[in-house]
């Protein structure tokens, strides 16, 4: 369901605010001035926000709630992302190539976004003040970020992963079932049980 | 010699005749003989890298093993991107694996090239889109396709690869122990099944 700007917590635009200022210095007024490219959608509980086989048609950052991206391999779900506040979520390549996404968005809480559409980024890039300076940036955020998980999963050890994770992210444990953080650590579940009762880790 | 790069720069972005000028003034040509590293890990990248001539694997280090993360040919731009993008240590080592030959273009003359026109800053954005997506293919690759598969995606995609590639070098991009990846070496020339085997 969109929502009326009008009708949007301030504190949520707070998280767009600080999200873009890290790339670009801007004003209120120049923040404002993006307002009108994008929708502000919300999303019940265990919703499905993209499907295997869709085309993603936005670029979305989380303001309130949690989503997840994941991806079938035979039988089981794989979890690549555990998207919170201030976090950015899509299917970047069914995004960006405009192809049939390979991976699956679903809220686990219900969410809060702010989503620009694929056309209206468009747009933006064109229109917007060094729209284009402000897209590359977004988009290095996301290599850095994606590069930095990449290196997690290959080069730490089951128990760095664990103990990192569980320690840049202690309110996670709370949030997510343990199912689905050990899919995203790529721990197997009786592990991430032993390695949380080893490391005394309080749920 | 520069007729590589103007093809992989024309599906990003239109460029004329001034602008190919204005980026052939600020790139460097440079050589590396085989297994010559480019880049170690802990140093910085101060560069990113066309690949005129040649094949470089990017990898790093568990224990006593490299772990290729990039195979990088003929016609396409490469570097430590997320070194060059923060000025961080590199996490990855760059070598050759043929002689080589570059273009190289320092971040200095990039941001030049980025504050003189609005047509680089959208060559950027695109840019950084294209390794965006040549790196999130291959996350996902590795984890949504069979070992199976993954060897014959690589062959239907990089036939010309297939001899050039030090087999225990593949093995490590596409994640195979090159014991198992050694008795699926038949897969890398049995073209009529590769061809009838995969489907996406």
């Amino acid at each position: 369901m969109n929502l009326d700007f009008k009708n949007i917590n301030p504190s949520h635009l707070a998280y767009a605010y600080s999200y873009l200022h890290r790339f670009m210095p801007m004003s209120q007024e120049e923040l404002a001035g993006l307002i009108p490219y994008c929708e502000f959608r919300e999303f019940n509980k265990k919703e499905i926000i993209v499907n295997a086989g869709e085309i993603d048609q936005y670029l979305n950052l989380v303001v309130k709630g949690l989503v997840r991206k994941y991806i079938k391999v035979k039988k089981n779900d794989k979890i690549l992302q555990l998207a919170t506040e201030g976090h950015v979520v899509h299917s970047e390549i069914s995004f960006l190539t405009r192809t049939p996404s390979l991976v699956i968005l679903q809220t686990m809480e219900p969410t809060v976004m702010i989503s620009l559409r694929f056309d209206k980024m468009e747009e933006a890039l064109e229109k917007y003040p060094h729209g284009e300076r402000l897209g590359r940036m977004i988009l290095s955020n996301m290599y850095i970020k994606k590069d930095e998980r990449r290196y997690t999963w290959m080069a730490k050890s089951v128990r760095e992963r664990f103990l990192d994770y569980v320690t840049q992210h202690p309110h996670m444990l709370q949030r997510v079932p343990q199912k689905y953080l050990a899919s995203y650590l790529n721990i197997k579940p009786e592990t991430f049980s032993r390695l949380k009762h080893l490391c005394k880790i309080k749920n | 010699m520069f007729d590589g790069l103007k093809l992989f720069l024309d599906q990003f972005v239109k460029l004329s005749e001034a602008d190919y000028a204005q980026l052939k003034e600020r790139i460097i040509v440079k050589q590396y003989l085989k297994k010559e590293i480019m880049i170690k890990a802990g140093e910085t990248e101060q560069h990113l890298y066309f690949v005129a001539k040649g094949l470089i694997r990017q990898y790093f280090n568990v224990g006593k093993e490299d772990v290729i993360i990039d195979i990088i040919s003929e016609g396409t731009i490469t570097g430590s991107v997320t070194s060059f993008l923060t000025g961080a240590p590199s996490r990855y080592f760059m070598e050759t694996m043929e002689p080589v030959t570059v273009f190289a273009l320092s971040k200095q003359n990039l941001e030049e090239l980025y504050l003189s026109h609005n047509k680089w800053e959208r060559f950027g954005r695109i840019l950084t889109a294209h390794f965006f997506l040549e790196q999130e293919r291959h996350i996902l690759d590795n984890i949504r396709l069979s070992m199976k598969e993954r060897v014959i995606n690589f062959v239907k995609e990089n036939p010309d690869l297939v001899l050039r590639v030090p087999q225990k070098h593949l093995a490590s991009y596409l994640d195979i122990k090159p014991e198992t990846f050694s008795r699926m070496k038949h897969l890398l020339f049995d073209s009529k099944r590769n061809k009838a085997g995969i489907e996406n």
